[in-house]
Parts: C-alpha cells; sequence; structure tokens
C-alpha cells in the first residue's frame, strides 16, 4: 500500500515533501494584512472620537505622519518577523507547522484526523496564484492548521494526495472511486449577481449594521446636525418656526429615515455581492464544492456523508420575494467559527427559489421529503406557557411598579404584555414536527420560517423533557443531538415524544449506520 | 456493513425497547450526602461571613445595612434549608440505566429530563474526580460523542469502582469499534 501511495505522488508536489519549508514570500503581505485587520477590529471604537477629535489632530500633522510612518515600520517588521519564524513539512502521513515569535506554536496533524480541506484565496493571492490551505479537524479548533500560502497547483495536489491517503487508509471506498470523483466536476448551482442583490436586501445584515451603530447615534446625529449647520442653515429656528407645516416635518423625517434604510441596504447588497459573488456549488462524486467570493475567493468542500441536517432558511422578506436559503451543514467542529456565513464548513446556497432548493436537497439526500411533508402541529399548551410567562413577568413587575407610583412605566409594561401575546401565538403556529420513517423534519420560526430536517440514523444523543406542567397535561418535549448542534421539538404529546425517541434510538442503534 | 443482511420492516411502536421504562439505578449514597455537605458547607461560610462583617472592630456598618442584616440572616438560612432539602430529593431523583446499546440517565424533580446515548455514537469517555469526589471515592463518567462539548453526557456521583466497571464495558462495547 505504502508503495502505491508514494508511486501516486505528483511530481510538482515533490520539493514540498519531507523538509521544512518557509512560506513562499507573498505570506509577508498575509501577515501584514492580517496584523492591520486584527489591530483594527480592537480598536474600531476609537473611530467615533477619532472623528469628534479631527480638529485637534489635523494641527499636529506632523507628528501623525510620523506615527503612522512608525506603525507601518512597525507592521512590516512584525510581518518579516513572523514569516521568518513560520516552517512547515509534509511528510508521507502528516501535516506540521511551526509558528509564532514569542510564543511557539507547533502543530502536527496527521492525515487521518483531517476531516475537511478549504482553500481560501485573499485578493492579492490572486496575482501570483497562491491560497492558503485550511486543513480542519474534528476536535478542538486550536488543532486546526493553516498553511498561509501555496501555489494553487501545489496546494491542489497536496489535497487530492491527503484525501487519497485518507480513503486508503479507511478502506471504505475503492481507489478507482476515489479517482473518478476529482475528474468531473457538475455545477449544481451559480448565483448570478441578481440573486445576490435578494439576498443583500432580504438578509437582515441591515439589523446588525443598525445595531453595531446604535452606541454612536448621538454622535452622529451632532455631527449631522454641525455639518448642516456648517452650510448656513440655522436647524433650531427651523425647527421652532411656525413656517413650515406639521406634515412638512413629517414628509422630511419620512425622506431622512427612507434615504438612511436605503443606504443600509445598498450597503447589505454590496456585502451581499463582495462575500458571494461568482457563487458555484459543484459536485464531483460524494465531494460538495462550493467556491465564492469577490475579492478573497473561499473554496469549501464537503462530503455528502459528513452531511448532517438540510435547513431552508426564510426570513420575512424572503417568504415576500419566495426565496431560500438553503444550508447544508456538516460538522460544527468550532463554536467560534459560526460568525460569517461564508466561513466553516457549512455550505450556503443563498436566496435560490423554493424549486431550485428542492432540487438540491434532492440531489443530497434523493429520499428526503421536505417539500412535501405534512407538519403535525405542536400543542397549544406552548402559547399557554409562554403567555402565562410573560403575564407574571410584565404583568407582575407592573403591578409592583405601580405600588410605588410609576403608573405609565407600569402602562407600558401591560401595553408589552399585550403585544407579546400575537407573537406567542405566531411562534406557536411556526413549530411543526413530522417523521417519515427515515428523516425528522422541523419547523420553527416568529416571523420568518426555518424548515430542518435531518436522517434519523445520524442522531449522537437523545434527550426527553418534561416540566411538573407538562407532566399534568401528558406533554412533553424531546431533542435530538446531531454532530451540528442540537435540535428539539417542545410541546409535543408523550406518546408521541416516547415514539419518536424509542424509534430513534433503534434505528442508530439496529442500522449501525455511519453518522459521517 | 456490508456482512449482515439488510431489511427495514416498519416497527411497530410497541414493540420497541421503551427509553422511559427502563430501570434506572440511584447514584451513590455518598453523593446525596456530599452534596449536603457541600451545600450547608456553603450557606454556613456565607452566613459566617456576613457576622463577621456586622462584628469586626475596624469599621462601622452604615445603619440601614445593620438593620438588615439579622432579617438577611434568617432569609439566606431558610434559604439554605430549602435548597439543601431540594438539593437531597434532586440527587436521589437523579439514576442512571444501561442497556445493551445505551446508556441513559435521569435527572430533575420539577423539571424531568432523561438523555439517552447510544454507545455506537460514543467518541470517547472520560473519568472524572475532583478532591472531595476523590476523598470520598466518588467519580463522575462523561461520555463525548460529535454532539460537541455543550452536548457531553454526563452521570455524576458513580461509586470510583462502578465507574470503572462502566468505562471497561463501554470501551469493549462491539458498537465502539465499528464505530470507526
Amino acid at each position: 500500500m505504502n508503495n502505491e501511495q508514494t508511486s501516486s505522488i505528483d511530481t510538482t508536489t515533490e520539493e514540498y515533501r519531507d523538509k521544512w519549508l518557509k512560506l513562499s514570500p507573498v505570506a509577508i503581505i498575509y501577515f501584514a494584512i492580517q496584523f492591520i485587520k486584527n489591530t483594527a477590529s480592537n480598536f474600531v471604537y476609537l473611530i467615533p472620537a477619532l472623528v469628534v477629535g479631527y480638529q485637534k489632530l489635523a494641527d499636529n500633522i506632523v507628528s501623525i505622519l510620523i506615527g503612522v510612518a512608525g506603525i507601518l515600520v512597525f507592521i512590516a517588521v512584525s510581518a518579516l518577523v513572523k514569516f521568518y519564524f513560520y516552517q512547515y513539512r509534509i511528510t508521507g502521513q502528516r501535516a506540521q507547522i511551526h509558528s509564532g515569535v514569542f510564543q511557539k506554536k507547533h502543530i502536527d496533524l496527521p492525515f487521518e484526523r483531517i476531516q475537511n480541506i478549504r482553500f481560501e484565496q485573499p485578493i492579492y493571492y490572486r496575482f501570483t496564484d497562491h491560497v492558503c490551505m485550511l486543513l480542519d479537524t474534528a476536535g478542538s479548533s486550536k488543532a486546526e492548521a493553516k498553511i498561509i500560502a501555496l501555489p494553487k497547483s501545489v496546494a491542489e495536489t497536496l489535497k487530492q494526495e491527503i484525501l487519497l491517503f485518507k480513503s486508503h487508509t479507511s478502506d471504505t471506498e475503492s481507489q478507482t472511486d476515489t479517482e473518478q470523483q476529482h475528474d468531473q466536476e457538475t455545477v449544481l448551482n451559480t448565483r448570478s449577481v441578481r440573486d445576490l442583490v435578494i439576498h443583500g436586501l432580504a438578509s437582515n445584515r441591515i439589523w446588525i449594521v443598525l445595531g453595531a451603530l446604535a452606541p454612536f447615534f448621538n454622535a452622529i446625529s451632532e455631527q449631522v446636525i454641525e455639518g448642516i449647520e456648517s452650510f448656513g442653515v440655522d436647524v433650531e429656528a427651523l425647527m421652532s418656526s411656525t413656517q413650515y407645516a406639521m406634515w412638512q416635518y413629517i414628509l422630511v423625517i419620512a425622506s431622512a429615515t427612507f434615504i438612511i434604510v436605503a443606504l443600509l441596504a445598498l450597503i447589505s447588497v454590496i456585502g451581499s455581492v463582495i462575500t458571494f459573488y461568482d457563487f458555484r456549488l459543484t459536485r464531483s462524486g460524494d465531494r460538495y464544492i462550493r467556491r465564492n467570493g469577490l475579492f478573497t475567493r473561499h473554496e469549501v468542500a464537503m462530503r455528502l456523508r459528513r452531511l448532517q441536517m438540510i435547513v431552508y432558511q426564510q426570513n420575512w422578506l424572503d417568504r415576500l420575494l419566495q426565496r431560500v436559503n438553503l444550508k447544508f451543514e456538516q460538522l460544527n467542529s468550532s463554536v467560534e467559527r459560526h460568525s460569517a456565513s461564508t466561513a466553516g464548513g457549512k455550505i450556503m446556497v443563498p436566496s435560490v427559489t423554493l424549486s431550485e432548493a428542492e432540487e438540491l436537497a434532492r440531489d443530497a439526500w434523493p429520499e428526503h421529503q421536505m417539500g412535501s411533508i405534512k407538519f403535525h402541529p405542536i400543542s397549544k399548551r406552548l402559547m399557554v406557557r409562554n403567555a402565562l410567562v410573560s403575564f407574571w413577568l410584565l404583568v407582575g413587575s407592573a403591578i409592583v411598579i405601580s405600588y410605588f407610583g410609576h403608573y405609565q412605566l407600569s402602562a407600558a409594561l401591560v401595553a408589552l404584555f399585550l403585544a407579546s401575546l400575537p407573537f406567542i401565538a405566531l411562534r406557536w403556529k411556526r413549530w411543526g414536527y413530522a417523521n417519515d420513517g427515515q428523516f425528522i423534519y422541523i419547523r420553527k420560526g416568529l416571523i420568518g420560517v426555518n424548515y430542518r430536517c435531518f436522517p434519523i440514523h445520524k442522531v449522537q444523543q437523545t434527550s426527553f423533557y418534561q416540566s411538573w406542567f407538562m407532566r399534568r397535561f401528558k406533554l412533553c418535549s424531546v431533542g435530538f443531538v446531531l454532530a451540528c448542534g442540537g435540535q428539539s421539538v417542545p410541546f409535543i404529546k408523550e406518546t408521541t415524544g416516547d415514539a419518536l425517541i424509542d424509534n430513534t434510538l433503534y434505528r442508530v442503534e439496529a442500522l449501525r449506520k455511519s453518522w459521517m | 456493513m456490508s456482512t449482515h443482511s439488510f431489511s427495514n420492516e416498519t416497527i411497530e411502536n410497541h414493540d420497541l425497547a421503551k427509553a422511559r421504562e427502563q430501570h434506572f439505578l440511584p447514584l451513590s449514597p455518598a453523593y446525596v450526602k456530599v452534596n449536603l455537605l457541600c451545600r450547608l458547607l456553603i450557606c454556613l461560610i456565607i452566613l459566617v461571613a456576613l457576622v463577621a462583617v456586622n462584628w469586626q472592630p475596624w469599621f462601622e456598618l452604615p445603619s440601614p445595612m445593620q438593620n438588615a442584616i439579622p432579617g438577611l440572616l434568617i432569609a439566606i438560612a431558610s434559604l439554605g434549608f430549602l435548597l439543601s432539602v431540594y438539593g437531597i430529593i434532586g440527587d436521589k431523583v437523579k439514576g442512571y440505566a444501561l442497556r445493551e446499546h445505551d446508556l441513559s440517565y435521569k435527572s430533575g424533580v420539577i423539571f424531568k429530563s432523561i438523555i439517552s446515548q447510544p454507545i455506537l455514537r460514543i467518541q470517547h469517555v472520560e473519568l472524572k474526580h475532583g478532591p472531595i469526589d476523590r476523598h470520598v471515592g466518588l467519580a463522575s463518567l462523561e461520555v463525548f460523542s460529535a454532539g460537541g462539548a455543550m452536548h457531553t453526557f454526563a452521570i455524576p456521583g458513580l461509586p470510583e469502582e462502578k465507574a470503572r466497571e462502566l468505562r471497561q464495558y463501554i470501551l469493549e462495547h462491539g458498537d465502539i469499534a465499528a464505530n470507526e
């Protein structure tokens, strides 16, 4: 077997084996930019202060220039030093990386522990055709390795070798199988810019941006007013004068709000286009590959048998536009990586139509019936419970507060309670579950909806949960832990819950199918 | 996998082994005692600290605080008592069960839960014992699956011998070998 392997090694990677190597010099740019990014994210809160203190800064332009130059030199030196201390070695069966200047980091990763290989191509790597190669493991994120600059062809060959090595050792597939795999790649889905614009509009990134800006609203509005006043407009006089009618003010405010929302939508659209530009989902053999990105090209591959759950995600705008974000979830190896939708091993296909989603999901799991399955509702007692919780929290504290004489506040709390009721009802209405013997389907959401579907035999752990309140009405909640996280169905009949759990355990234990 | 013939008959639910109708074994009595002692000790430490603050000679407490102290002492003492009683009941309710192919752990008085872990999905097993546990010969068994650290299956308060036996049982189980 070993002979086969060495003979299968491509000549392009010959010089990359069994010795300690330095990265390509392009990596210096990578280190520098990484350093700037890390530092910038720590100082992003200083930006408003800088804006406000702009005048003072402008007076000391010389010392600032010197300071900036000093920082640039520091960045360059640190990038050079990091580059100098970064070494990697790829032997027949493991990848080793030594990095770190003061704090040394040694990674030694046997090929069989590598779960996933991803490529990233930042824009400055495109000219020299280098990529970052990320080697994911199922274990902690600390053990994850990143070879920072490899020529693309070498990276591709190394990837094939590692995959080949894995299939040799696992013995589950024949060699011909894996060789066929990387010959033909069929395109399953591409996203046009129009789709990405829709995704940008519908995704709730707008609200995230708004949320992030919230602390600065005061400073920003002051700045805006100052800016207007510098043009010679007296805002206060404008506001207090009686020469304009009320509707004119309302019009001004409404159009201002509209402009702001439009601006934020534009930002969101730009963000969506940058991350998902030229999105391609391809399949070769049992391997799904996602490529996307305008500046940094991301490439994520997932084996079909690693797929744990398919999710259709629709927020309220998606529902209006009849679009779905389709997610293929695999191992959730580290929690920290969940932040950006492009990071990690998740494959997300943004804003596809329902029929496209159905087609993609059927390509992965032909037997699933997400589109046609009838969801069972859960018990209405969930509404009762949530309404009671809301009542005691809000009306209860309203009563306490009114005892101390703050009637307005307590009235507001009561109003809040009343406002919460439709949402509680809606939440209940969205919940649903179904089970066709092979898959479990869960529907949930509030205004948007989420449809999830996972094969029963991939469940890792089950849980049965019952509070005193639920016991009285013969209800229970059940939970299923998958390798991509836990899923639950609340407030279903005790007998149904028992059957779901017993059947799940039976399928897991009797079929003995692999979950990956 | 290919050696045994595959069948996929519909299973009537009443034929299935019932996860909730297993015979759950209680945890070690020492676990209940140790937990009770710990709770009482913490309560006692808080009470003593309060009294010490009140009686220390270096500075005078503001009078509203001084007035509140007796009430506070009673409140903490009764809360500690209630929590201890609830804790005893809670600890006695906890139990585990072992079947051919899975482990289950039951807990909760008002909020009952039963967690079942198929042995086939176990990735590794750990025995844990803290200083107090070691002193009284207790151990807890932690079982990790691919579900992640959030969903670690743990049975606390096992006699050390029992915990080792369980671990051995899991490690030697045929399902584990099948799981790559």
